[in-house]
């Protein structure tokens, strides 16, 4: 009886009177960062961007996709007329790729809006592809060192 | 659901019926299976050219003939494409006719100009001397580019042919697949030219002769 009494007055321990009328009094953990509730606009715009029909992301957010693979673009040649980079060239530019690569697979391809199982296609063919790469390369070190 | 066959009809979000055995669209697994393939096919020409990096005899060495700025607007021009792309899916899938038609069309223009670098950028190394039988250099550069630049003639190609079905109507909102999948080939290509940009011309720009 006490139980029926509970679950009509009682919202996990709390009253129903106690609950918080709206998401800014719940105490969101998530809300709890070092940025406090100054976040949660940032996550709302990001939400309207991406929440387009077919769970595919509007025309803006791809207008915004478009301008930051201009920018990395961008980056890129401008690193590569910057002598002093030196060494750190070749790391730099492996990475602005990847992040072009990854913003071109995972929104442009809608990748991170579909199935799962189309990622893990690619994904096994990017390892076995990244593995007939490495292979190769060591095989030309290797035949290069029995030469010598 | 058909017994005898293994494969039931599914509505996919757009509202087209189609037949599977797996849940998942039969066309668009077919075109991530190809690009799967495919990216071990570019992954085998990339490795090629590293494998022969800086090992010409003769020049014309990559130093002494690439022109960084204009490949630097060339790959722009494709990056753009990529997002033009994408818009005219959005558009079409929305039902948007006109807009996306106009979006196609401006993948079909964007590609063309990006073929125009490539046959520009050929010509010119030509006529200074790089051919595929000069040194290994010109081998591994010319078949890697060219294999691309024959990818996207076939985007094109394909586009084209897409874009027209969208002028008659015959590409709509219920069959926006057929676009999709050209979608998710265009980036590939997209994609696989950000290697080739970053390898040969941003790396290996500054390469000259055999050290020694």
């Amino acid at each position: 009886m006490s139980n029926f009494w509970n679950k009509l007055l009682y919202h996990e321990g709390r009253g129903w009177w106690d609950l918080p009328r709206t998401q800014w009094q719940d105490p969101n953990p998530q809300m709890e960062g070092p940025f406090g509730h100054g976040i949660a606009p940032i996550k709302r715009t990001w939400e309207i961007i991406t929440a387009a029909n077919y769970h595919h992301g509007t025309p803006w957010f791809y207008v915004l996709i478009g301008a930051i693979l201009s920018i990395i673009t961008i980056v890129e040649v401008w690193a590569f007329t910057w002598e002093t980079l030196g060494g750190l060239l070749i790391p730099l530019m492996l990475v602005l790729s990847l992040a072009k690569f990854i913003l071109v697979v995972g929104f442009f391809m809608h990748l991170k809006f579909d199935r799962k199982y189309y990622a893990w296609i690619f994904t096994a063919c990017m390892i076995i592809g990244i593995g007939i790469f490495v292979a190769l390369l060591l095989l030309l070190e290797y035949g290069n060192q029995t030469q010598q | 659901m058909a017994a005898a066959t293994g494969t039931y009809e599914i509505k996919n979000e757009h509202g087209e019926v189609i037949n599977t055995s797996t849940g998942l669209s039969n066309k668009k697994l077919l075109m991530w299976s190809f690009l799967g393939s495919d990216v071990m096919f570019f992954g085998s020409f990339i490795a090629t050219y590293l494998v022969y990096r800086n090992r010409s005899l003769v020049g014309p060495y990559p130093a002494d003939i690439l022109d960084i700025p204009i490949t630097s607007v060339s790959t722009f021009v494709l990056l753009m494409s990529s997002l033009a792309m994408v818009l005219a899916l959005s558009y079409i899938q929305q039902g948007r006719q006109k807009m996306g038609t106009f979006w196609i069309f401006s993948v079909v223009v964007l590609g063309a100009i990006f073929l125009l670098f490539q046959v520009y950028e050929f010509n010119h190394f030509g006529q200074v001397g790089l051919t595929p039988r000069t040194n290994l250099f010109g081998t591994t550069f010319f078949i890697l580019t060219g294999l691309h630049g024959a990818h996207v003639t076939l985007g094109v190609l394909w586009l084209i042919f897409l874009g027209f079905g969208s002028i008659k109507g015959s590409l709509r909102a219920d069959n926006a697949i057929d676009l999709e999948i050209a979608g998710l080939y265009w980036h590939f290509v997209d994609i696989v030219w950000i290697v080739i940009f970053t390898v040969i011309y941003l790396i290996s720009a500054r390469d000259v002769g055999p050290p020694g």
